[in-house]
This record gives C-alpha cells, structure tokens and sequence, in this order.
C-alpha cells in the first residue's frame, strides 16, 4: 500500500505534462518540513553529544517550543550584556620597605669617593706606579689616625663596605706591613685585642 | 587596565618600595635613581615574594687584556632584587632573571602625575 502522498509525488514526477506544479511544489515542501535536513541531523546530534549551548539558536527554538516566558529568557540570555563599568579594583598597600638611610654626604667624603674610584681605575688600568710611595704612606697614615680617632670616638663601623671585592690576601698583606712599620708582632696584637677585648 | 594610585611622589625616596595588592596581582614598586619600576610579586621560581628581598648591585668581574682577574666588584650601573626565598635574582630595569634572561617577571608601567604615582594595573 502506498500513501496518497507518495501517490501524489509520483504523480508529479510521472506525469509532468498534468502541469500540476503548485500541488508537487506544497508537496515537496511537506515531506520537507517532515524530514530534517542532513544538516540539521548533524546539529541534533552535536546538541545530544555537547548539550544545548545557552544563547544559541538551538537554544532559542527549544525554549520556544516551551512557551513565550521561556522564549524571552532564551532571548535575554542571547542579548549582548550591556557594558557595566568594571569596578575599580582595590588598591592594598601590603609592605612599605624604605631603602637605606641617607647618609650626610661632606665636601671631605666626596672627595675621598672621588679619589677612591680614581685609584681603582689606575689599578684596574695596570698602572701600578700610579700612587707613589711618599702618597701611599701620607694616605695610609691618614687613613689609620681617622679610623682609629673615629673608633675611640665610638663612631664604629665595619672597615671595608664588602663592595670593594678585597680580597683575604690584601688584607693579610696590608696588615701584615702595617704591623712590621709600627714594629708590632702578630702576637701583641693579640694580646692587646684579648684585654681590649676588640 | 586603569591606572592605580600608589603614593606621594614626595614620600617616595629613591631606594624605596612598596608592594601593593590590586585584585588578585600583587605588585612589587621600586624606586630606583628617581625612575620606577613595577614588577609582579610572584616569584617565577616557587612564587615566593620576589620584590621583597635584597636589592644589590651586579656582582662583574674585571679581566685584564691577558685575562688575568683584577677582582670583583660591583657594578653600579646594573641594579639586581632577590627573591628571599630561594635567591632568584632579577633586573630591575627589565624583570629578567639574570642567570636565565628567558624568565621574566611581569612588568607593569608606572605613571607619575605631578606629585602622584600611579601603577597601571
Ligand atoms: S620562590 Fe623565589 S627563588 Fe624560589
């Protein structure tokens, strides 16, 4: 048994002289409406496998189908949200860390800076004859009363800044000197320090 | 991205710091030879605190033309900041990590305003 449908496709597609083009025309276009498209088997599928996206068109017709109250959420919920200006983040202040203590610069201390990075210049240089002896011994001797004035005074401070990459050698060598100009023995200063306690 | 007050550029010294939290970042500010920089707080190491540790100068070594070594010394041309956690040390004009130049901290740009600073964040 045949349905009149297909009667009637077949008729349409038999007999094209009948001249009938409206009737095979609705027809066509009701098997149409019955059967989904390749596409839209495809869609069905995707929707079955992922779930129905919100604000999609899938979404849109399945709210349809359930009614206007929840084609209008569809809807909303599709609609671009209005741009809400994004609330200024909160600014915290967690640490303050302040950097080290200025130091009082003195037109004496620049200088000394000054000279200081002169030398080591002439020593990176290689000009070792730079600094001769008779400048060498006033600045040393200089260097030695001030410390020393300054740790009686006690205005202590560690000797060398750790900045200047001296080496364990150059101190020993220049202590070493120091103690053989002033005809000291490795033991007196011992000694002296263990009373002083310094 | 909106610019985020930090402080007063008058109570800024050079030298200083503050880490501030904007959202969910934190953000290290330093102040350095009267320019700033701003860099994330999170460590790319372990996360530690990055921009709260040592600031210090590169440590260069000087060779002569034979290649015989005058010593250490520090460059006062570079600035470095430690992570206290583990040691992580970073430029502090480019965030990079200096022993892998690849790592980089997040920068952020520093506005001033007259007396104000601003961090954009
Ligand atoms: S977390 Fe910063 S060095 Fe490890």
């Amino acid at each position: 048994m045949s349905s009149p449908k297909t009667q009637t496709s077949k008729s349409a597609t038999a007999r094209p002289a009948l001249k009938k083009p409206a009737a095979a025309k609705s027809a066509r276009k009701a098997e149409a409406a019955v059967e989904p498209t390749r596409a839209e088997k495809a869609a069905f599928l995707k929707a079955m496998v992922q779930g129905i996206k919100p604000g999609s068109k899938a979404a849109e017709k399945s709210a349809a189908r359930k009614g206007p109250e929840a084609a209008k959420s569809a809807k909303a919920a599709k609609a671009p949200k209005a741009e809400t200006p994004a609330a200024a983040p909160k600014v915290e202040v967690l640490r303050r860390i302040s950097g080290a203590a200025s130091i009082p610069v003195t037109p004496e201390s620049e200088r000394a800076l000054a000279l200081a990075k002169e030398l080591e210049a002439t020593l990176a240089d290689g000009k070792l004859d730079a600094l001769q002896p008779h400048a060498m011994q006033a600045l040393m001797a200089a260097l030695c009363k001030i410390y020393s004035a300054q740790d009686e005074a006690d205005m202590r401070y560690p000797v060398l800044s750790g900045r200047g990459a001296v080496t364990g050698t150059d101190v020993m060598i220049v202590c070493g000197a120091l103690l053989r100009a002033v005809d000291l023995q490795v033991f007196e200063l011992g000694m002296w320090q263990s009373w002083s306690g310094r | 991205m909106a610019e985020q007050f930090v402080a007063k550029a008058s109570e800024f010294q050079n030298g200083d710091r503050q880490i501030i939290r904007v959202g969910e970042d934190e953000i290290g500010i330093f102040k350095h030879e009267g320019k700033y920089y701003a860099y994330s707080n999170f460590c790319l190491h372990q996360g530690g605190p990055a921009c709260e540790g040592l600031t210090i100068a590169g440590v260069k070594e000087k060779l002569r033309d034979d290649k015989t070594s005058v010593g250490l010394y520090f460059d006062e041309n570079s600035m470095h900041f430690v992570c206290p956690w583990h040691g992580y040390e970073y430029d502090m004009f480019s965030g990079e990590q200096v022993a892998d130049r690849r790592l980089k901290l997040k920068k952020y740009n520093v506005v001033q305003k007259g007396d104000e600073v601003y961090v954009v964040a």
